[in-house]
């Protein structure tokens, strides 16, 4: 290799990096979860086996031996040689003696009631954690007992004396692994679910209404501060602008009380006749509207900024000879002006159209996706689904399943982007060789 | 220019509709120095007593004001730091250095502004918590400077591209390292997109609110959206006065930031659609 | 100068033998611990869930002093989470990573998936349940707390959401003061039922004695408090045989019709949904609706902040009245539990344990119980005067504790409450019909819970 591709490289590396382990490997690693049933329950990175009420109730369900359930399902406690001479050396031969003289043989039902028992002796551990620790060397059954992998869980199962039959062994350690297993379950409960069509449809709700206040907004802005004295217009451009600067909790926090039925509106509105409401929260209606302007006051400057610079790069002559001939303002702009703007206009919208895509901040800090679920759009859902609801038991997989649709979704918008964009000339050769 | 036509109706029509964004932003002021009474929108007396959290010690279970605002800090000013070194070479690389696979870098760089980072969260929890760095600045820091990567390396790229080459080529001809053109005369010329880069990205970073949620939500990682989120969500005192006087505190720094240097931010604008 | 030297060199050989002995009993025996403690849900009248483990703490402290150990417990709690969303977001990923905090205050519907996953471990492995002050709280809670069999976490407090009625407004529609005094055993026994709640809160409407949208007020967001309206006509969560979760599309379908009915009657808005909840409780504790449902904590609110003086004298309050033939009066408590989470350190394991465990004795818990308003753990409490002495700890454990059920502890049930709240919620804000909407749930728990769900 070139001593001048070294450099490149090198100068590359610290962002391709980044790039792969924050944009390419989790891509990846998503579309690997969205073919689990990875959940709270099963964790991210693999889990244990243990028999337990729930996994011997599956069982029953699947038909397993009835006779192995059961088994399986009996949780006694018995005082045995091995037993004994474990405690002898976890916790001395006094306590070993002292039990074997007292209990030797007997059983019980559960380790609570072996407890009790030890408490009667003179030796007994002091701690609760040694008593049921002392306790748990005579269970005779793996009852809720975890092992960290499978080769453990197998030695316990072998150690109860359970005779296994053919393929049994297998069943049982499928039932009893607490982790996640591969499915596509999730891709066919998105087709079938209602809610997954809903965010679907307000996702593309939102990015049609956003997107087109933003653009005729933008334009409104860009002309109008054009006609403008250029300190009134740079004061306008400050505060369309601020937007984008305030963060975003604070910014929802403003419109929460402008629109709050506390809040300006309904008390500007209450001498009129107009009985005090959330104006963001309302109905289906506000919420959409809220969203849209919220949304959009700060998408708006966006549109502003770079058509104006565009509206800036007009020869002024044109705009005079334009206005010695007669035109109206209207007609300045629409013949003239706009004109200009169609690439930016382009651009932006494009461009926005992939960030509305993927982000929710603002419509999960304002109406946090209702009334109901009709202002949840798909990212949304994808993230309360995955990291954020009040259920808990977070489905990471589900979850991971909705974000790779928006991942091909974005890949295909990007594709069109590219060709819309004559990539080729943005890509000229270097000019020095070494 | 355009002297022909009456600017009043203009006038108007812009205040009417920047009415609510200014009626938004005065009371964002008002409320959080007066005595608000609920269901009046006249401005009480001076008071200073919505701004008692600057003072009072922080209640048991809840962060600090101090130490939120100095993670704030750590983490916007962190992330423009990564942003701008890694845009910054990157840029140069793309615009001016032969390599293998460069169109294909490029043309990734655009599509990387398709991913959601922010839906792929649990993978880049993941791959945090692999490498340690779950629930610390640092890496809400990385993965924020990554959410800005390919915008500043795309808008780097448009300012390098604008650099002549004859600056280059005569310092290659007096017989410099490319790294030293690039460090002593390329750099030079750039400074106000590294500027502009700069300042949005610190912008950005100290608004962020989901990122350091997420993925940092123990006490010492607090920021101040998370802290005032908090606060917000917190069901007994839903009040809007200490909400705006927290929100106040929370924006001051990135408005000062913005008045003064907002010119050379506005920079990045013109920068990323040339390229 | 000898005398002086002596002196020096006496109290030099004090000082290195200080300085050993120290040095030696520190290596032996003296202990640093950090106990973090994050509890959701909590604001600051719910200080207690973590206070008391700092109290805790001093004692456990004095104890291993007593013993001749030196242990130093650094309590950190943390409660300003923005939601349960959040917090138990935190919580997850926390244990992910490794970083769990030691301690968590949470709803015991959590226990199922987090011990499932081993975020958590059995606390009865660590203390003795036959042991004061644990053999002293209830059976039943701890029944809440377990899991698999197993005590997994301990109670923290217990609450139970009770229907409640704006006295004046009954009186205005025709009630007496001993009428409404009876109100609470008649639909203990079932004769006063929702239906009845319908039309007195309709009469109230009509007599233009509450706004439109008042007649019934019910919680604006989701919480158990909706699975109670399920049983109310008849549902039932859980099948305890089978241990399946149970979606009775009848009592289902009866149930979102209530709320259908009521707003298409003007009691309650359509819009209700999301409504703020700090306007929400002002609205409750000055009289502005005629019934709603709450929780047993609402109490300090009502009486504190929103500053209604005179509770009994003002409102009635009484169990979920029932629905239908199939249902009966009844009412959810959903405890919080104090768990442990898995740590390398087996030892900090175990002292969180034991700080849990002195957090739950009478008195501690108690402050919690006065200070939020929620109701005592354990039998003792009764005898603790403190909280013996408050009348609504007293009758509100009277009234309601003992015909309260708890939610079951299953690992999907987040996703079932969530679906039926989200069904809920289309039939209420009128986007679907009832039957509609259930039709719709019956699609997405079968395709969320599969073979976990039983259609009836």
């Amino acid at each position: 290799m070139r001593r001048s591709h070294l450099l490149g490289l090198g100068f590359m590396t610290p962002a391709i990096l980044l790039t792969l382990a924050l944009f390419i490997i989790p891509v990846v690693l998503t579309g690997v979860f969205s073919f689990t049933n990875m959940s709270t329950s099963t964790g991210i990175t693999g889990g244990a086996y243990e028999i337990n009420p729930r996994s011997i109730r599956l069982m029953k369900d699947a038909g397993l031996r009835e006779g192995l359930i059961g088994d399986l399902e009996e949780n006694l406690y018995k005082i045995d040689a091995a037993g004994l001479a474990q405690v002898e050396k976890d916790f001395g031969k006094k306590l070993a003696e002292e039990m074997k003289g007292a209990y030797d043989g007997q059983t019980f039902k559960d380790r609570r009631e072996l407890v009790r028992a030890i408490k009667d002796l003179k030796s007994r551990p002091r701690s609760s954690r040694d008593l049921n620790k002392a306790a748990d060397l005579f269970q005779k059954s793996i009852l809720n007992v975890r092992y960290d992998d499978e080769s453990a869980f197998l030695n316990g199962l072998g150690n109860l004396g359970i005779t296994l039959q053919d393929g049994e062994q297998a069943e049982l350690t499928r039932f009893a692994y607490t982790g996640w297993v591969w499915t596509t379950e999730n891709f066919s409960n998105m087709a079938a679910m209602p809610s997954t069509y809903r965010a679907a449809f307000n996702t593309v709700l939102y990015i049609a209404f956003t997107l087109t206040f933003n653009i005729v907004f933008g334009v409104f802005l860009a002309v109008a501060t054009f006609y403008l004295p250029s300190a009134a217009a740079s004061t306008f451009r400050t505060i369309w602008f601020l937007p984008r600067i305030l963060p975003h909790v604070l910014y929802v926090i403003l419109w929460k009380w402008f629109t709050w039925d506390t809040g300006f509106l309904s008390q500007v509105l209450e001498p009129f006749g107009v009985a005090p409401r959330n104006w963001m929260m309302d109905t289906e209606i506000n919420a959409w509207v809220s969203i849209v302007l919220i949304n959009g006051f700060v998408g708006a400057s966006l549109g502003m900024i770079l058509f104006s610079s565009a509206i800036k790069a007009i020869p002024s002559s044109m705009l005079y000879a334009s206005e010695v001939d007669g035109a109206s303002r209207l007609q300045q702009v629409r013949y003239i002006i706009l004109p200009q703007l169609r690439w930016p206009i382009m651009f932006t919208s494009i461009y926005q159209t992939l960030s509305l895509l993927t982000s929710f901040d603002y419509i999960y800090l304002a109406t946090d996706g209702g009334p109901g679920s009709s202002t949840t759009v798909w990212a949304l859902y994808a993230f309360k689904t995955a990291l954020n609801n009040y259920g808990g038991n977070l489905q990471y997989g589900f979850g991971a399943a909705l974000a790779l649709v928006l991942v091909g979704i974005g890949i295909l918008a990007s594709v069109l982007y590219l060709r819309l964009f004559d990539f080729k000339s943005m890509n000229a050769a270097p000019r020095i060789e070494q | 220019m355009t002297k022909n036509f009456k600017t009043l109706p203009v006038y108007i029509l812009l205040s009417v509709l920047s009415l609510p964004l200014v009626i938004m932003y005065a009371y964002l002021v008002i409320d959080t120095f007066t005595v608000t009474t609920p269901g009046s929108l006249v401005p009480g007396p001076f008071t200073l007593h919505n701004w008692r959290f600057l003072w009072e010690p922080a209640k048991p279970g809840q962060a600090s004001i101090w130490a939120a605002t100095l993670n704030t800090f750590l983490f916007a000013g962190g992330t423009m730091l990564i942003v701008l070194m890694t845009s910054a070479t990157a840029g140069y690389a793309l615009s001016r250095l032969r390599m293998p696979m460069r169109s294909f870098m490029l043309a990734g760089l655009i599509m990387l502004h398709a991913f959601p980072t922010v839906t792929l969260i649990i993978s880049v929890f993941l791959i945090l918590q692999i490498i340690g760095l779950y629930d610390t600045l640092i890496g809400v820091i990385l993965v924020r400077a990554a959410l800005d990567l390919p915008l500043g390396v795309w808008i780097m790229k448009g300012f390098y591209d604008n650099v002549p080459w004859e600056i280059e080529m005569a310092g290659v001809q007096d017989g410099a390292s490319r790294f030293t053109v690039w460090w002593r005369l390329i750099l030079p010329q750039i400074q106000p997109g590294l500027a502009a880069l700069g300042i949005f990205s610190f912008l950005q970073a100290w608004s962020e609110f989901i990122l350091p949620q997420v993925l940092a939500p123990g006490a010492n990682a607090q920021v101040l959206s998370v802290y005032m989120q908090a606060v917000v969500k917190s069901e007994t005192q839903m009040d809007f006065t200490l909400f705006k006087t927290i929100g106040l505190f929370y924006t001051l720094p990135v408005v000062v930031i913005y008045l003064i240097f907002n010119k050379k931010l506005m920079n990045i604008y013109g920068g990323g659609t040339k390229g | 100068m000898t005398i002086l030297s002596a002196k020096l060199r006496q109290s030099t050989a004090a000082a290195v033998l200080a300085l050993t002995a120290t040095a030696v009993s520190g290596a032996a025996l003296a202990k640093d611990l950090t106990i973090t403690v994050w509890s959701g849900g909590t604001n600051e009248t719910e200080s207690y869930r973590i206070e008391n483990i700092a109290i805790a703490a001093d004692l456990l402290e004095r104890e291993y002093a007593l013993r001749g150990e030196e242990l130093n417990i650094k309590v950190e709690g943390k409660y300003d989470f923005a939601g349960w969303a959040e917090f138990k977001q935190a919580v997850t990923l926390a244990a992910e990573a490794g970083t769990a905090p030691n301690i968590v205050v949470s709803s015991h519907l959590d226990l199922a998936p987090w011990s499932q996953a081993g975020l958590i471990v059995p606390i009865e492995d660590y203390v003795d349940l036959d042991a004061w002050p644990l053999n002293d709280i209830y059976e039943n809670l701890i029944d809440i707390t377990s899991y698999n069999g197993q005590v997994v976490g301990l109670p923290q407090d217990a609450e139970s959401r009770p229907f409640f009625f704006w006295r004046e407004t009954y009186k205005k529609i025709g009630y007496t003061d001993e009428q409404l005094d009876e109100l609470p055993a008649k639909i203990q026994s079932g004769e006063y039922t929702l239906k009845n709640v319908f039309e007195d809160a309709k009469k109230a409407v009509d007599m233009e004695i509450v706004e439109k949208g008042y007649g019934f007020y019910p919680r604006p967001s989701n919480g158990p408090d909706y699975a109670q309206f399920y049983q109310s006509f008849g549902g039932t969560l859980m099948d305890k045989d089978s241990g399946k979760l149970v979606l009775d599309k009848k009592a289902m379908t009866e149930f979102y019709q209530f709320f259908v009915d009521c707003v298409n009657a003007g009691l309650t808005r359509k819009n209700h949904l999301g409504t703020d909840w700090n306007q929400w409780y002002n609205e409750v504790a000055t009289g502005k609706a005629a019934t709603w449902h709450g929780g047993t904590w609402h109490y300090a609110r009502y009486t504190g902040k929103e500053g209604l003086s005179d509770f009994f004298g003002n409102i009635q309050f009484s169990l979920i009245p029932a629905g239908n033939a199939e249902g009966h009066a009844n009412t959810i408590t959903q405890p919080l539990a104090y768990m442990i989470t898995k740590q390398n350190d087996e030892e900090a394991v175990e002292v969180a344990a034991q700080l849990v465990k002195i957090a739950s004795e009478p008195r501690l818990n108690s402050y919690h119980a006065i200070k939020s308003s929620h109701l005592g753990i354990s039998r003792q409490q009764s005898n603790v005067e403190f909280y013996a002495n408050d009348r609504w700890a007293a009758e509100a454990t009277e009234r309601l504790l003992p015909f309260a059920n708890a939610q079951p502890n299953h690992l999907k049930y987040g996703q079932f409450s969530e679906l039926m709240y989200k069904g809920l919620e289309t039939a209420w804000t009128g986007t679907k019909s009832a039957e509609d909407a259930v039709a719709e749930v019956e699609v997405e728990m079968k395709a969320a819970l599969g073979d976990d769900l039983i259609v009836r």
